[in-house]
Formats: structure tokens, sequence, C-alpha cells
């Protein structure tokens, strides 16, 4: 029995369901909505063959491209954001004292909150009348700061993207934290007995040593920003006049407010894709460097 | 061997699961079946979205209660489903033909695509059956559910009165403002409200759809009139490009201007506009009848007292009436297209219990709008709703614009109203909901 269990033939058995699962419910899909999006289709009655017509359509759609353009700007305040945050607080809270363990879990409870809570509570603090943060500043005396902070398109993207970093930190934290600690001490002795200080150790050290986490945490982060939804829903639902649509919001409106099923899932076909490329880059940038 | 074993063993288990999985729901058919045959009991099912706690879901549930009680040789399956998700599940099950007999449907672009998909068919037999019920609807009540010359395909169970304006009598009186009733008037009181430092209107227009609803449906109407917006959302003769149109929307980009709503009124929802209102805040507010449902939940009597109602200031020179309220007939009980024989009798049945005469008066004693003439008892309902109630009987009715629209133009517009809102052209805004409405009404 024990060959057996060994034996390769049993591994793939035991996959087979889980895989089956994931294709099914994953994989096959992708393939599907990208078919849906050859046609004109509201979800009820006859689907229409329109062929790419719904794919052009989405490239001639200023919305889309504004949507494309916040998802950038939430890639880049995430890359920025979480993970250099994330890097910069682990350096600062690797060592195991009481006050850096409560740090941590200081920074990590957002995430264990649900979004919408997340989505409400920034809500309230960014309250046009009586939010936090307009109280603050009008307490400060700097009345002339007040904003609409989700209302006024110049700055609601960054007003969004704020909350989104704040409750995705935690995770990034810990996997740095981890890496850090399993740097060898032989390492970093060597580096204090060449007389690297501590800024050197850190770029010519420590930082290559975690690059490999460094790259799949800006990856994870990448495809985080892409999916990122459910705060924008609860805080602006993409509004006013679409000026913080995100691809998924772009695509969940399309598809389940205005009940256009065929472009919806065309758009969802051009996210797959979008990511794909910039994962891609990613994937080259990082490698060089490393 | 023992490999082999394995391998055969997983693919007979995997293979077993999957069949007791596609089973199931083959045998779950078979045993209806039997129970009907042996019991004789008539089985339907109803969905609805009356799942919550305010008074007109109780009023409702307990309609379809009471229709059970009185009707034991029936089994109704009564399924309450959240307001939220209950649009797309009614879709899903559409989609997969798999529809419930009875099923509660909006007027307007839902209950359209259903009849486009030759799911719902007319109840006009019951209406037939009762036609003193039939007449006491008010007028215009089927207006959105006669898909066919003199077939009926719902009887509504509410009205939706999308904009009425509420007004602080104690604020208007402390400032020594008129009550508009033209839009000279209204934008007097707009700006002595504004150097008082009372925000004149509370609107919270995050979820796009409420200025949409409760103002630029009046609004509009007053300048173009209700002939030329039909004719426009029909595509039919006029087109949302006519310079009246961008009239219209210049009165809101006027009121917007001259602050009439308070700041960022796009990043909040209504249900904090209303408390701002409430609070005594804002001077005025522009909403449907949901309010009062609404504020009567949550604000004390002394924060009702000074509240009182009445119609949009009219537009002088307009093509539209004054005093019109936007509205229409509300969502209603359909039937399924394959409901039939005994089946159809009980569920024809179950739609008048909730419905008819009795199902109205119900429902209008809690504190919700019906479009049915009934006699309402002052004492059983709150004063604030009384008069809203008998100003809507007494006011003309205007379409609220996405009812008409569909629902891709519906997006648009509301959209639109808060680009207006961010800065946008009235000009702008028009032309993109011409474009929409012109690419949905082709065939």
């Amino acid at each position: 029995m024990p060959a057996s269990l060994r034996s390769r033939s049993f591994v793939i058995m035991a996959l087979l369901p889980a895989l089956l699962i994931f294709i099914i419910f994953a994989i096959v899909p992708i393939f599907w909505s990208a078919y849906y999006g050859f046609f004109e289709w509201k979800g009820l009655g006859a689907a229409k063959l329109i062929g790419l017509d719904n794919y052009r359509m989405i490239l001639e759609d200023p919305v889309f491209w504004r949507a494309l353009k916040n998802n950038l700007i939430l890639v880049v305040s995430a890359v920025i954001g979480q993970v250099s945050v994330a890097l910069l607080l682990s350096l600062f809270l690797l060592k195991n004292t009481m006050f850096n363990r409560l740090m941590r879990s200081a920074v990590f409870l957002p995430m264990v909150l649900s979004t919408v809570v997340v989505g409400l509570i920034w809500g309230y603090i960014y309250h046009p009348q009586i939010g936090l943060l307009n109280q603050l500043l009008e307490t400060l005396g700097l009345e002339s700061w007040r904003r609409p902070w989700l209302d006024d398109p110049k700055i609601n993207m960054f007003a969004v993207s704020i909350p989104i970093n704040w409750a995705n930190i935690g995770p990034y934290l810990i996997i740095f934290i981890a890496a850090l600690q399993n740097i060898s001490s032989e390492i970093e002795d060597a580096a204090k007995i060449d007389g690297a200080v501590a800024w050197r150790k850190l770029f010519f050290v420590t930082l290559p040593i975690i690059w490999g986490t460094v790259v799949v945490t800006i990856v994870l982060c990448i495809s985080g920003s892409l999916k990122a939804f459910d705060h924008v829903i609860v805080m602006t639902r993409g509004g006013p006049a679409q000026s913080t649509e995100l691809l998924a919001t772009y695509m969940y409106n399309n598809t389940f407010t205005v009940y256009r099923y065929g472009y919806g899932s065309a758009v969802s076909t051009m996210i797959i894709l979008i990511s794909a490329v910039l994962i891609g880059l990613n994937h080259i940038i990082t490698k060089r460097r490393g | 061997m023992k490999k082999r074993f394995v391998f055969i063993t997983t693919i007979i288990l995997m293979i077993a699961l999957l069949a007791t999985a596609c089973n199931n729901s083959g045998n779950k058919e078979q045993s209806n079946e039997g129970n009907k045959s042996s019991e004789e009991k008539t089985k339907i099912s109803i969905w609805h979205n009356f799942a919550g706690d305010d008074l007109r879901a109780k009023a409702v549930r307990d309609l379809i209660d009471k229709y059970k009680e009185e009707h034991p040789e029936v089994e109704v399956d009564a399924q309450a489903i959240p307001v939220d998700g209950y649009r797309q599940r009614l879709s899903t099950v559409a989609a997969a033909n798999e529809m419930p007999d009875v099923f509660f449907v909006y007027a307007g672009s839902q209950s359209q695509e259903f009849y486009d998909a030759d799911k719902l068919q007319p109840i006009t037999e019951l209406m037939d059956k009762y036609p003193e019920w039939k007449n006491n609807f008010l007028a215009g009540a089927f207006d959105r559910y006669e898909f066919e010359k003199g077939q009926i395909f719902t009887a509504p169970l509410g009205m939706s009165a999308t904009s009425f304006m509420y007004y602080n009598k104690d604020l208007f009186e402390k400032h020594s403002v008129k009550v508009p009733t033209t839009w000279e008037e209204m934008m007097t009181a707009i700006k002595t409200f504004n150097d008082n430092g009372i925000t004149p209107i509370a609107l919270g227009n995050k979820a796009p759809w409420v200025a949409q609803s409760t103002i630029i449906g009046s609004l509009a109407d007053r300048v173009t009139g209700t002939e030329w917006f039909l004719k426009a959302a029909a595509q039919d003769g006029a087109s949302f490009t006519d310079p009246v149109f961008i009239d219209a929307l210049g009165k809101y980009k006027e009121l917007v201007d001259n602050k009439a709503f308070q700041d960022g009124a796009n990043s909040i929802d209504n249900t904090q506009a209303e408390q701002y209102f409430i609070q005594g805040k804002a001077a005025m507010m522009i909403n449907g009848a949901w309010s009062l449902t609404n504020l009567a939940a949550s604000a004390t009597p002394e924060q009702l007292a000074p509240i009182e109602v009445t119609t949009m200031p009219g537009i002088e020179g307009g093509a539209g009436k004054p005093n019109t309220i936007s509205g229409g007939a509300g969502a209603g009980f359909a039937l399924n297209k394959n409901t039939k024989g005994a089946q159809k009798q009980a569920a024809l049945d179950l739609i008048y219990a909730v419905s008819g005469p009795d199902g109205q008066k119900a429902i209008a004693e809690s504190n919700s709008m019906v479009m049915y003439k009934v006699e309402l008892d002052k004492s059983k309902v709150s004063p604030l709703y009384f008069k809203a109630y008998e100003l809507a009987v007494n006011s003309e009715i205007t379409p609220v614009y996405d009812a008409y629209l569909s629902a891709e133009a519906g997006e648009v517009i509301n959209n639109g109203l808060q680009e207006l809102m961010m800065g946008g052209k009235p000009e702008d805004v028009a032309k993109k909901l011409q474009d929409a409405q012109a690419r949905s009404t082709k065939k």
C-alpha cells in the first residue's frame, strides 16, 4: 500500500476531483463568458450574435478608459501604499516585542472587518456635512480644506484608494515579516563583519534575499487591485457620474443594472486580458532586476 | 494490481457522487406528482419581496397568510425574498423557465421584458369577474400593464408617487419665506435660506436614481409637458436633444448653480438626506412616498410636527401643468404563462386576496400609497401620510422618467444628472440620453 500511496497516479487521482471542480467553476466560465461576449443579450429572451461589436463598443466607450485609468491609479497606489508601507512597517516591527505584536494586530485588524463595514466607516469619515475628516479640519481651523471627498471628481479616486490600502496592508505585512525572519542570522553577522551600515545592509543584503517575496506580493497586489470592487461599490457605487468607476464596477453595472449581459461578459473578458498583460509586464520587469 | 484497484474505486466513487447529485432533482419531481394525486391538494407558489419588517410588508404577508387559512385545499409555497436581490433572482429563474406561479413584478422595463419573453399571462378574467374592483382603481393604474389591447396583466399593489415636496413649516416661518408655488418664488426661497446658512433642499443622490425619480420627472414635465415626453420616450416625433428638454435640464442646473442642494449631495444616500432634513438642517426635500414610511419609522413626533407636504412649484411659460406629481402604478402580482387549470384558479384567487379591495385597504392603512379608491380611516394612519395621500389622489399624475426609458437610458439620465451637478453641460447629457434611448428602441 505505501508504494501505491506514493505513486504518481494516486496523486493525480486524489487531485482530480478538486481539479474538476476548479475547471468547471473557474476555468470554463471564463471561456463561457468570452463566448457570451459575442452576443447582444439581456439575460432574458433570445441572444443575437453580433460578433466583435461588443468589444468595439467597449473600446469606444470613454467610461471604459476612465475605469481602466482608475484601476491603474489603484494599482500604483496599492504598490506604494500597500507593498512599500508593509515592507517598511515589517522592518520596524520585526522583533517580537509586546508593542510590536500589538502594532501588527492593529495593522491587520481592518483585514478582518468585512469590506462593507470598512466602506461604511470611511463613508462616514468622508461625509460632506457630519464626516469626521471635515469636522477635524474645521476644528484645526482649516475650514478652506473642507471637501466633499467622495464627490469631487478631481480627488475622489484618491479618497477611495486610501481605505482600500488601509484595509489591505495586513496580509503583506505578515508575508514580509515571515520572509525577513527566514533570513539566517549568519548572513546578518557576515554583513555586520563586513561593516555594512543599516541602509546598505537593507539594499544589498536584505532586499535581494527577499526579492522573490516582493515580486509575489506585487503580483498579488496588482491582481487584487484589478479585482477591486466591494469597497468602491459601498462608498460611491462607481459614481458620481461614473467618476470612480472601476473595470469591475463597470462590468457589474452594465450586467446587473442595465441588463446588458453580453456587453458585461465582453467587459469581463477584457479584464482578464488586461490582467494577463499587466502581470506579464510585471514578470518581465522584476525578472530583469532580480 | 492494487494501483488499478484504487483507480477503479475512485472512478466509481466519483461517478456515484455525480449520479446521486443529478438524481436528486428527478426524485423530487416524482414525489411532487405523487402527492398531488393522493391528497388532491392544489400546489401554487408565490414570490414577493415583502421580506422586511415595515408595516407594508407585514400587511402583505398577513394577506397571504389569511388566504392560506381560508383555503386549506390549496398549498401555498410563499417565498419572501429581500428587495435587493429580488430582481436578479426573478430574472435568473425566468431565464431557466422555472418561475413561480405568481410573482411580484415592477412596472416598466421589468414587466415589459417578461412580457416580451412570453412569461406572463393576463389576469383580465379576474378583472371581469369583479368589475367593481376594477373600476375603483385610479386613472392610469393599468397603463403600464396593458401589453395587449384590452388585456390587463397585473393589478398594481401600490402607487409610486415620487415627487412630493416636503417642507419644514417652522423654518419657512422663522425666515419669513413664502412656500414657493412658482419658479421665481423657489429661487427667492433658495437664496434666503442660503443667506441664513440653511440648506434649501436636502438631496442624497449617491444612488443616482434619486434626483431622476424625484426631481427631474416633475421638473421636466412642467417645462416640456407630458405629451412631449411620451413621444420622446417612444422616439416618435420628439427627441431628447430638442431645445425644450435642454431647457428642462437647464432648470435643474439652475437649482445646482444656486446651491439649492447641500454640498456633496452625490456622495450621501437618500436615507442620510432624509435625516438631514428631519433634523431641521434643510428647509425642503423633494422625495417620494417612501420617505413617509422612513420618516414615520425614524423621526420623533416633535421632529415630524412642522413637516408639511405639497407639490413642486410650477414653471411659468412651461408646456406642462403645475400641481402635478410624478408617479404611476407600482408593482403588482403577475401570473405565470405556464400556470393552468386548478392551479391557475387558485393563483387568481390568491392575487385577488392580496390585491383586491380588502388588500388595498390593508396596504393603504399601513401608510403606503395605493392606486385605488380607499375610504381611509384617519385614525389608523399618520397625519403626514394622510395629507400626502389626499394630495396624490387629487393631483394629476405625470410619468416618472425611468418607468418609460429603457434600463440603459435610465442609467444614462441618472448619471447625467450627477454630471450636471459636477459642472456638465445640459446639451451633452441630452445627447447621451437621446443616443441611449434611440439604441434601445430600435428593433
